[in-house]
């Protein structure tokens, strides 16, 4: 191989380095914009609060809950079993190490529709599909699960297990969230240590 | 045309490179954006707007209406397209979006969660001055009371 052929298929190497190389050293959507679009589209994205509450009540290890409001707000109140991650805090550090940990599902959720489809946007954007959204967040948590009443004279077994649901949810609610500050933070601690622990095998 | 002989080999091999760069750069089937950066106007939700809100802005509005069986319930002057949310990145639609700049470009939806994702979707292409039209511009207050359990300590 001559000098000149050697120096072509470097240069072409080089060239097609480059050229596949982020055009910035940031983190930008690493899934094409048809492909990311007829995801978000996808109604499989949504879960609806009653979902949520089940997967609380059950107490799923599988399922990590994120709460995306800003710390002060997580602290007054939050959904047991959630960490905070806050919207605006998401990206000043690689997502994946909190959402590729092996959980089937992360859930987001804030206390609309805002952040968590943005939110959704970004994780799906950056491959990570294992992600979802709690429709309607945290006021229609409270709309639907801590405001749940039953006032008809008959119920059908899937009311009753509905209702049943959402009244153990309610009753989990209100017992992490009426704890004094310091205890409901060593509380939600001592959970993902404890999730932690079981993740990690016999300790 | 001598030099041009010797290094034909070389000069088209670079020429191949450079049309794959240019293409890379200039193409719109990807994402080339720093995400953060291009999120941020939503993290202080600076990219919800009521309709006062959205008279008031600068240059001719281009609306688009996202919802394909709803019509735009809001009255605001500027260019209306009803683009349903699936074909909002077909080559026509993307480049009307990405070569507006008469003014702002607002996206609307009766469901909250779908503008929310075109937005990050638009935005993230390269989309400026691009904001949510909605009426419920504090859809992310936290609108109930909580009453803890005194009994629990």
């Amino acid at each position: 191989m001559n000098t000149r052929v050697k120096f072509s298929v470097g240069l072409l190497c080089l060239g097609f380095i480059l050229a596949l190389l982020p055009l910035s050293g940031s983190r930008s959507f690493n899934v094409k914009p048809q492909k990311l679009l007829s995801e978000m589209l996808g109604a499989d994205t949504y879960l609806s609060v009653d979902q949520v509450a089940k997967f609380v009540i059950s107490e799923d290890s599988s399922v990590q809950i994120i709460d995306l409001r800003s710390p002060e707000e997580f602290r007054a109140i939050n959904i047991p079993g959630s960490i905070n991650i806050p919207y605006s805090k998401l990206l000043d550090n690689d997502p994946s190490s909190i959402l590729n940990n092996g959980k089937s599902r992360n859930i987001f959720y804030s206390n609309g529709d805002f952040d968590s489809n943005y939110t959704l946007a970004i994780a799906r954007g950056l491959n990570m599909k294992n992600t979802f959204v709690m429709k309607g967040g945290l006021n229609e948590w409270f709309n639907t699960v801590m405001n749940s009443s039953f006032t008809g004279e008959r119920i059908s077994a899937r009311e009753n297990s509905l209702f049943e649901t959402r009244s153990q949810a309610k009753k989990m609610f209100t017992a992490l969230n009426s704890l004094p500050d310091s205890l409901k933070m060593k509380f939600i601690q001592s959970k993902h240590s404890a999730a932690k622990k079981l993740d990690g095998g016999c300790e | 045309m001598e030099l041009f002989k010797r290094f034909k080999v070389v000069i088209t091999l670079v020429l191949i490179v450079l049309i794959l760069v240019v293409f890379r750069s200039t193409g719109i089937n990807h994402f080339r954006n720093d995400a953060k950066k291009w999120a941020e106007t939503s993290f202080r939700h600076a990219n919800t707007i009521d309709p006062e809100q959205a008279k008031l802005l600068k240059g001719k509005s281009l609306i688009i209406n996202l919802d394909k069986n709803t019509k735009l319930p809001l009255d605001i002057a500027g260019d209306l397209m009803d683009i349903p949310a699936d074909s909002v990145l077909s080559r026509i639609n993307i480049k009307t979006i990405l070569n507006h700049n008469a003014g702002p470009v607002l996206l609307f939806s009766e469901e909250k969660g779908l503008s929310s994702r075109v937005w990050m979707i638009l935005s993230q292409m390269g989309c400026k001055n691009l904001f949510i039209l909605t009426s419920d511009t504090d859809n992310e207050v936290f609108k109930y009371k909580f009453r803890p359990d005194t009994m629990v300590n």
